[in-house]
C-alpha cells in the first residue's frame, strides 16, 4: 500500500471533503495491509486524532469507536459483560496480540472482508453503524451491499439485548484465519450467522425461519445450513469441507444458545 | 515529512515518507534489533511496545508516531536482561532473531496478566514466531519469569 500524501485533517467534516474530492484517497485504519497490498492512493487520511478511540455504555446500547483497536474490544470490560463474550471470542485468534494492538474495528467492519470474522458476529446482534455523511445504517444492509464506498465511518452501536449468544469458528491453526465462522444468538427471536464460506458472512433465513418455528428442529435447521449457503474454495479449505463442517458448528451453537 | 520520535525516552529527529512503516525508520535510526522478518504483519519479530503495548511495527506508520512512546528491547535495559537469563537458563536461545521481540512481548504481558496461567501465556504469544527452538525451553523461562509453574 502505497499513498503518497499523508493527511491528519483536524475534523470529521474536512476528512471527508478531502475523501470526497479526491477518488484516490483513502481513509487510513489499522494499516494492516500496509505491506501485503500493492494499492496506490494519493493521501493517506488518517483520522488516528480525532478521538475515535474508545468504548462506553450510552443507555441501553454500547458505543465503540471506528478507532478502537480489536485488543481494546477484546479485553473491554463492557464488552465482556454482554452477549456471553461472542465479541471478544471472534477476535482472540486473530494472528497475535501485536497484530490486534493495532488493526481498528473501523477498518475490520469497513473493509467488508470474507475472512473478517468480527463481521460473522456482529451480524447475530443489534447492530448500527453511523457514518459521517450516510448517518445511521443498519450493519447486516452495509455488509449486504456496496452502496456506502466513500464514506468515514464513526462508530458501532450495539443494542444490549439480553439472551444467549454463540460463537463457532474452525481453523487450521491457532492463530490463522478461519475456515468457516458461525455466530447464533436468541434475543427475541433466533439469527444465524455464517461467515468466512470464504464469502463475506450473511445471515440465514430458511435456517433462521425453521428453529424459530420449532426450537427442537436443531439437527434439520444445521442441516439446511448446508444447502442454504454456497460454500467456496480457496487455499484453506475446499468447499465441500466447508460445507461439511457448517451444520456441525452451527448445530453446537444452537445446542448452546437453546440449552 | 519531518518527525520527532520518542524511542526509550529519548528523542530522536528524521525525515520520513508519509506511508514508510515504523519499522524501516526504526531501522534506519539504528535500532537493529528491531528484526524485518515477514514484513506483513505474520511472525512477530518486528514487535515493539507502543505507549507499553505491543505492536507490529511493519504495519505501524511512522507518521503516526509522533505523540506515542516506542520502546524497543534497548530500552528495557535490566529488566530485559531478567527475562533473557531465564530464557537462555533453559538452554533456549539459538539463532536469536525472534529474541528481541519476544523479550518485549514477554514484557508487556507480565504487565497485562492479571492471573497468568501456561494457556494464557501460550495466547498472548502466538504471536511470536520461532523457527529453531520449537518454543519449549523459551517457555519454561517465560513461565519462570511470569511466577507460573
Amino acid at each position: 500500500m502505497r499513498f503518497d500524501k499523508f493527511v491528519q485533517p483536524k475534523n470529521l467534516k474536512t476528512a471527508l471533503e478531502i475523501l470526497k474530492k479526491d477518488p484516490k484517497s483513502v481513509i487510513l485504519g489499522g494499516t494492516t495491509f500496509l505491506r501485503i497490498s500493492d494499492k496506490n492512493y494519493s493521501t493517506g487520511i488518517d483520522l488516528s486524532a480525532l478521538g475515535l478511540k474508545y468504548i462506553k455504555e450510552v443507555g441501553d446500547q454500547i458505543e465503540i469507536g471506528a478507532y478502537t483497536s480489536l485488543r481494546t474490544l477484546e479485553t473491554d470490560p463492557i464488552i465482556n459483560k454482554y452477549f456471553g463474550k461472542l465479541v471478544p471470542k471472534s477476535l482472540e485468534n486473530l494472528i497475535g496480540v501485536q497484530f490486534r494492538n493495532n488493526a481498528t474495528i473501523g477498518g475490520a467492519i469497513f473493509g467488508r472482508l470474507g475472512f473478517t470474522e468480527i463481521i460473522t458476529a456482529l451480524l447475530v446482534l443489534d447492530c448500527e453503524l453511523e457514518f459521517e455523511e450516510n448517518g445511521l445504517v443498519p450493519f447486516s444492509e452495509f455488509i449486504s451491499n456496496w452502496k456506502i464506498k466513500r464514506d468515514i465511518l464513526k462508530k458501532i452501536i450495539i443494542k444490549k439485548n439480553k439472551g444467549k449468544c454463540s460463537y463457532k469458528m474452525m481453523r487450521n491453526s491457532s492463530s490463522d484465519f478461519t475456515i468457516l465462522s458461525v455466530a447464533v444468538s436468541n434475543f427475541d427471536k433466533i439469527r444465524i450467522a455464517v461467515g468466512t464460506r470464504p464469502a463475506i458472512a450473511t445471515l440465514s433465513i430458511k435456517a433462521a425461519q425453521l428453529i424459530n418455528s420449532d426450537k427442537n428442529k436443531i439437527e434439520e435447521a444445521a442441516n439446511l445450513i448446508a444447502e442454504e449457503f454456497k460454500f467456496g474454495k480457496d487455499l484453506r479449505a475446499e468447499g465441500k469441507y466447508r460445507k461439511m463442517i457448517a451444520p456441525v458448528l452451527v448445530k453446537r451453537a444452537l445446542q448452546e444458545v437453546l440449552k | 515529512m519531518k518527525l520527532k520520535l520518542n524511542i526509550n525516552n529519548k528523542f530522536y529527529n528524521t525525515n520520513i515518507d508519509g506511508d514508510e512503516s515504523l519499522l524501516d525508520i526504526l531501522r534506519k535510526i539504528g535500532f537493529k534489533s528491531v528484526k524485518k522478518g515477514c514484513d506483513t504483519g505474520t511472525c512477530g519479530v518486528c514487535s515493539v511496545l507502543i505507549d507499553g503495548k505491543p505492536t507490529l511495527s511493519c504495519q505501524f506508520l511512522a507518521a503516526r508516531a509522533k505523540d506515542v512512546k516506542i520502546t524497543t528491547v534497548e530500552g528495557l535495559g535490566k529488566q530485559a536482561d531478567e527475562i533473557v537469563d531465564l530464557i537462555v537458563s533453559e538452554g533456549a536461545d539459538q539463532c536469536g532473531y525472534c529474541g528481541p521481540s519476544l523479550v518485549l512481548t514477554t514484557y508487556a504481558m507480565k504487565k497485562e496478566l492479571k492471573n497468568p496461567t501456561v494457556e494464557k501465556i501460550n495466547h498472548y504469544l502466538t504471536g511470536n514466531l520461532c523457527r529453531c527452538s520449537g518454543y519449549e525451553g523459551q517457555l519454561r523461562g517465560i513461565k519462570k519469569y511470569m511466577g507460573v509453574k
